[in-house]
């Protein structure tokens, strides 16, 4: 059974092989560029960019691993028939299912794993400088967690194929699902794999100036993206007064539309200045980047377990379907 | 009863939602048979083949198929050779490819046999499954099914697609796999020009329920037609009457009568299926149905 996996795979197999080579030589190529650099303080401001945008496109692997190996695993013998043709040789369906997951969904595995090394291989010397490996998009681009998100997007493919019994709509939906997935993970489920720590930042002027928003289009005393040295912010409370009441929108809004002209610089200057004045302060919540491995295998089990549940549901399912 | 049953159903039921697809059939098929189930399109053919190999599980009532529940494990698998409607194959394999497959995936894998029925027919073994034209399809698909060298052959309307000279090139195949292999064999077909030149048992399923179900011989012994008018035929068991000709089933009083005739199979077949609808043609009439 191993054999006609194999067998079957070969093209898609291919196809994923020519790609692989063609990233992994782009991001050695990379990883030497980012080493020839002198200054390593310029690191942030040449590839910080780049970062970011391999990160994103790494996000897309364990969607196009879904909708490429996963949905058309089954969806295509059910299409075609061939099903009635593979589940009358000598081999029971629950073993030519469990026989084509693992196959795949362990090819699926080095894929991710082997662009996952290389890219954090290639990252290494500017992760070291930033420091925000450990940030909602880095993190998935790194290390280990890719793995099991691999491993998600080739189980869900085909059992949504087996669900379906349809390959185009399944390939879509497994698409955009595992998208959704990764999108919701780090911000719903991530921040609370550990109990965060918690501190309260005094609102000084310079403090306000360094974060990257002031207010919100809903309105509301709100402050964003005040970061803390090694750590991950999860959660910034709003403005808060001493007495830890939320300050009052009046006086937000005075602060921010009229602010006594002071001539203060700074990113938002008067505004800045005069919210300084108001002794406020925000409870943040953080996990400290020390936690970053811990995180990464609390995630690649996460993903890992959800994949198993998954497999499970093919495998029960198969054995009661109808032809 | 201690003879061992190739199919063994018991007040077997199938439904698809509300649709039913067979209702409480009883059957007991002994081993050694080809057996041609005979019935119209939607009659519930189909489905009590993937019944028997195993594709699909009853809603109620019971099958065995050589003594065990249908695909029950490897073994029984191994046991058990089905060539599916529209004969399946995987088009972007090879022939070599497909007999390469059925050695992975079967122990019992003769694969001399393969390779040599693959030559007989003609088939090229370096030629793409897709490429095949209905009836080389339908060799190969045989062919597969057959070589794990199966104790039962299930075969689900293999020649519905097929032009009358595939029709026949496949037919004498059949023949001889069943003969070579010693097996049993099930198959279905809405031709009874089929089922007539091969089989030694029918089963006549329609309106998703077992008509009638025996050794040709012996149906064809104990069905008469008679010239007379139904009214008059008491004790006899009319199975359908028309303009004064009945055909009856009935035991030696009825076969001694004199105006007895014997009875084909294709009239047979015809009187059991135009009852199940309480329609359609009558014996001897116009062969509609079947054609």
């Amino acid at each position: 059974m191993i054999r006609m996996s194999l067998r079957q795979f070969r093209i898609q197999a291919l196809v994923g092989a020519i790609l692989l080579v063609l990233a992994a030589s782009y991001l050695i190529h990379l990883g030497g560029d980012i080493r020839a650099v002198r200054d390593t303080a310029q690191l942030q401001t040449q590839y910080g960019q780049t970062m970011l945008f391999l990160a994103a496109g790494f996000g897309l692997v364990p969607a196009l691993i879904g909708a490429f190996w996963g949905a058309p695993l089954i969806a295509r013998e059910l299409e075609t028939g061939t099903h009635r043709l593979a589940w009358n040789q000598s081999v029971t369906r629950r073993r030519w299912l469990a026989v084509k997951l693992a196959v795949l969904g362990l090819a699926s595995m080095a894929v991710a794993g082997t662009l996952s090394a290389l890219l954090s291989w290639a990252a290494g010397p500017a992760d070291q400088v930033s420091g925000d490996r450990f940030s909602g998009l880095l993190f998935g681009a790194r290390a280990v967690a890719p793995i099991g998100y691999a491993a998600f997007g080739f189980t869900f493919g085909a059992v949504a194929g087996l669900l379906a019994r349809r390959t185009l709509p399944a390939m879509a939906l497994v698409f955009l699902a595992v998208i959704a997935v990764q999108i919701a993970v780090p911000n719903l489920l991530r921040p609370h794999y550990l109990p965060a720590e918690r501190v309260t930042v005094p609102m000084s002027v310079d403090t306000i100036n360094q974060a990257r928003t002031l207010g919100s289009i809903t309105g509301g005393p709100v402050i964003g993206g005040i970061e803390i040295p090694d750590a991950w912010v999860t959660e910034t409370s709003s403005l808060r007064t001493p007495d830890g009441r939320q300050l009052s929108d009046t006086a937000f809004n005075q602060c921010l539309d009229n602010a006594p002209r002071t001539g203060a610089t700074g990113r938002f200057g008067d505004a800045a200045a005069c919210l300084g004045k108001l002794d406020l302060h925000v409870d943040l919540a953080y996990q400290p980047n020390q936690r970053f491995w811990p995180f990464q295998w609390i995630e690649l089990t996460l993903y890992l377990g959800l994949s198993a549940l998954l497999a499970a549901v093919g495998m029960w399912r198969i054995q009661r379907r109808v032809s | 009863m201690q003879t061992p049953l190739v199919l063994h159903a018991e007040r077997l039921t199938k439904r698809y939602g509300r649709r039913t697809a067979l209702v409480d059939c009883d059957l007991r098929i002994p081993r050694g048979h080809v057996v041609g189930l005979v019935g119209p399109n939607g009659a519930g053919k189909s489905t009590l083949l993937q019944l028997a190999c195993g594709l699909i599980r009853p809603t109620s009532g019971t099958l065995s198929v050589l003594d065990s529940t249908p695909a029950a494990g490897a073994a029984h698998l191994a046991r058990v050779g089905f060539v599916a409607q529209d004969t399946p194959v995987y088009a972007s394999f090879s022939v070599a490819d497909h007999l390469r497959m059925g050695a992975w995936l079967n122990p019992s894998w003769d694969s001399k046999l393969a390779k040599r029925r693959i030559a007989e027919v003609g088939l090229d073994p370096a030629q793409k499954a897709g490429r095949l034209s209905g009836g080389q399809r339908a060799q190969l698909a045989m062919a597969v099914a057959a070589a794990k060298r199966p104790e039962l052959l299930i075969f689900d309307e293999p020649a519905a697609a097929l032009d009358p000279l595939a029709r026949r090139g496949f037919m004498h195949s059949l023949v001889e796999f069943v003969g070579e292999l010693g097996a049993s064999a099930v198959l279905s077909s809405h031709l009874l020009s089929d089922v007539e030149q091969v089989c030694d048992y029918l089963v006549v399923l329609c309106g998703s329920r077992i008509q009638i179900a025996g050794p040709v011989p012996d149906l064809l012994a104990s069905h008469r037609r008679i010239a007379r008018d139904p009214a008059t035929m008491a004790g006899f068991e009319v199975i359908w009457a028309e303009r004064g000709r009945a055909l009856v089933r009935g035991d030696a009083t009825v076969r001694a009568a004199r105006d007895a005739e014997p009875v084909t199979l294709e009239e047979l077949v015809l009187a059991y299926m135009s009852r199940a609808t309480g329609t359609g043609a009558a014996p001897g009439a116009s062969a509609a149905v079947t054609r």
